[in-house]
């Protein structure tokens, strides 16, 4: 087995990220916890992550705002990213309604909370993979 | 010698009789027994053209007999002065409106007439504009009357009698309002009183017995000071804008519950994350024998449970009381328990807490308890925003006023600030910023209880600058829910 993917949850609710991460690490997957959205570019930059799991609703500043930084940077704005909310209902996650006039592309996946455990494995190792595939 | 002067005086007096007939402001014509213009002065010509040999009907007329109404007839009957309105044409076809004084000359010695000296004068655009005024009073969208100072109806327009029928001579108040006295704050004795113009909103009744409701503007009927003799009153209708009004308040409250439902669902969302998650820990836990996982696992679901039992709590803290209690409080009075109720919990964060009081406000048809949930959800977010704050000397400062007709309560912080993302989603959502600390209820709770006082929340924020949360309260609506509430009381309040 190679060297394990690493996540990225960026989450406040320490018990939404404690699940992600159970779910994640039981999985082999390495994983990171940022609980402040202002802090996600420091922690991109320093784990460097093959996909980030995002929560939009987050004191300070909302994910949204960490979306926007980390796609408009060139050096990261291939990292896949799974937005992870209990706001959207509609299935699709329309950045408009979040951050109305930006001109960046829509996150790669959204999944509604409470989260499907095996559709969110499934997603995280098809975005990796796609993204790596992209990659080389 | 005397005869010359005598001549002389006789020459004179008809030279000056003619030069008067030529010089006179008026159009002047002397007519005989047979409808002849047998003289007729410059001002005559000029205006209505040729007249020597002609019957006075084709020169007045430029018809080809006598008119129906001749008053000329009349005067060579009787012998009596008149003064009539006459309808003309001009020497270019054109009609015109002239008011013409008809004067009878006696035969010498005789008591028959001979002739009428007919003096005309145009009175074409006095007779327009008098018109125009007249139209403009009877079709103008209001109702206009004008009231003497035994508030008896002396003049009314066309709107006003379709609406409320025959009503001259009546009170006032009868015919509004259907009393049988004067109206308490009737606007129009205060400007019987000190002359100047006052304005109000009423409910009265029309003819047919419905409810209709007026904005009533007084005025004298008079330039300058002195007594005031008669007031007009001039009254919009505004049921049907009350109505919308009211289209709108109950809209607003049902999207009130909407988001409320909307909000609940992200809320429980949450929740059974924290469920599901728990539940995952202890089943992989009892999996793999890893007492650790389900210890973790277990802590989680109680937590959940926790938060589930605080959310309905708050939940039914929310869905309590559809109607506001409404009763008349003085609003200081509520800022001064919020200042009190907090001071010491803000100073122990170093945060002062200030009111700044207007003893100018008047009392208001509140429900107390509503506006002190309000103010309570409102002054903790500030204080809450203060320690989240970067910057220090953090305060936060309630402030109580009127504004045009509305009861403003404004909470006001220096502390953290929102940014654009949070603002936009303060009101939608169980949203909270304060982790797991918070329901996302309390702002929520805050906007559906002013919306059912008929007013709304306005937000001001800067990231790092702080935040301004400001109730409006429109105080015709909060009268209005208050009379509502009374179901038809004393409509005067």
């Amino acid at each position: 087995m190679g060297k394990a993917h690493k996540v990225l949850i960026i989450e406040d609710e320490p018990d939404v990220s404690l699940y992600l991460q159970t779910i994640l690490e039981t999985n082999g997957y390495q994983t990171a916890v940022c609980e402040a959205a202002a802090d996600g570019m420091t922690h991109v930059a320093r784990i460097r992550p093959d996909l980030i799991s995002l929560d939009i609703m987050m004191p300070h500043e909302t994910g949204m705002s960490f979306y926007l930084k980390l796609k408009k940077s060139r050096e990261y704005k291939h990292i896949p990213v799974i937005v992870i909310s209990g706001a959207v209902q509609q299935k699709e996650f329309c950045i408009e309604d979040f951050a109305p006039g930006e001109t960046v592309p829509p996150p790669e996946a959204y999944l509604e909370k409470p989260i499907d455990v095996d559709l969110f494995l499934l997603t995280v190792n098809k975005l990796i993979k796609a993204a790596l595939a992209g990659k080389k | 010698m005397a005869k010359k002067k005598a001549d002389k005086q006789i020459f004179d007096a008809g030279r000056i009789h003619s030069e008067f007939f030529e010089m006179v402001p008026h159009m002047v014509a002397v007519v005989d027994r047979d409808y002849n213009i047998v003289a007729a002065n410059r001002n005559f010509e000029e205006f209505f053209g040729p007249w020597r040999n002609k019957k006075c009907y084709a020169v007045y007329k430029k018809q080809g007999g006598p008119c129906a109404d001749c008053p000329s007839f009349e005067i060579f009957k009787d012998g009596r002065r008149r003064v009539i309105d006459s309808v003309v044409v001009d020497k270019n076809g054109r009609p015109a409106h002239n008011v013409v004084r008809a004067v009878p000359v006696f035969n010498t010695g005789k008591k028959d007439v001979g002739y009428i000296i007919e003096m005309s004068s145009p009175v074409t655009d006095t007779s327009r504009l008098q018109q125009e005024v007249s139209i403009l009073f009877d079709r103008v969208p209001c109702y206009i009357t004008v009231i003497d100072s035994d508030y008896r109806i002396v003049r009314a327009n066309e709107k006003f009698r379709e609406s409320f029928g025959n009503v001259m001579g009546r009170h006032c108040y009868e015919v509004y309002k259907r009393r049988n006295k004067k109206c308490p704050n009737c606007p129009a004795s205060k400007t019987f009183k000190d002359g100047k113009i006052h304005e109000s909103e009423q409910s009265g009744i029309d003819k047919k017995g419905q409810d209709i409701n007026y904005i009533v503007s007084t005025s004298p009927l008079k330039r300058g000071g002195g007594d005031v003799a008669h007031v007009i009153e001039i009254s919009t209708d505004i049921t049907r804008l009350k109505a919308l009004e009211k289209d709108i308040i109950d809209a607003e409250r049902l999207a009130a519950v909407g988001q409320t439902v909307a909000g609940l669902a992200h809320s429980i969302k949450n929740i059974l994350m924290g469920l599901e998650g728990g539940k995952y820990m202890i089943s992989l836990g009892l999996k793999k024998d890893d007492r650790d996982l389900i210890d973790k696992g277990s802590e989680m679901l109680d937590r959940n449970f926790n938060k589930t039992t605080s959310l309905v709590r708050d939940f039914l803290s929310f869905s309590k009381g559809r109607l506001p209690q409404l009763e008349m409080i003085d609003p200081n009075r509520l800022v001064v328990e919020i200042v009190d109720l907090y001071k010491d919990i803000a100073r122990q964060s170093g945060i002062e807490l200030k009111q700044v009081l207007s003893p100018k406000v008047k009392k208001a048809p509140l429900d107390p308890d509503a506006i002190h949930t309000c103010l309570t959800n409102l002054v903790s977010n500030a204080i809450d925003a203060c320690q989240m704050a970067k910057q220090k000397g953090n305060e936060v400062i309630i402030t109580v006023r009127d504004d045009r007709n509305t009861l403003i309560f404004e909470v006001t912080d220096n502390g953290a600030g929102m940014d654009y993302d949070i603002k936009k989603k303060i009101f939608t959502t169980f949203f909270t910023t304060k982790g797991g600390k918070g329901t996302g209820l309390g702002l929520l709770t805050s906007r559906k209880l002013v919306q059912e006082h008929g007013g709304r929340i306005v937000v001001k924020s800067q990231k790092n600058r702080g935040s301004l949360f400001r109730l409006e309260f429109p105080r015709q609506r909060l009268n209005y829910i208050y009379k509502e509430g009374r179901k038809g009381g004393d409509e005067e309040k």
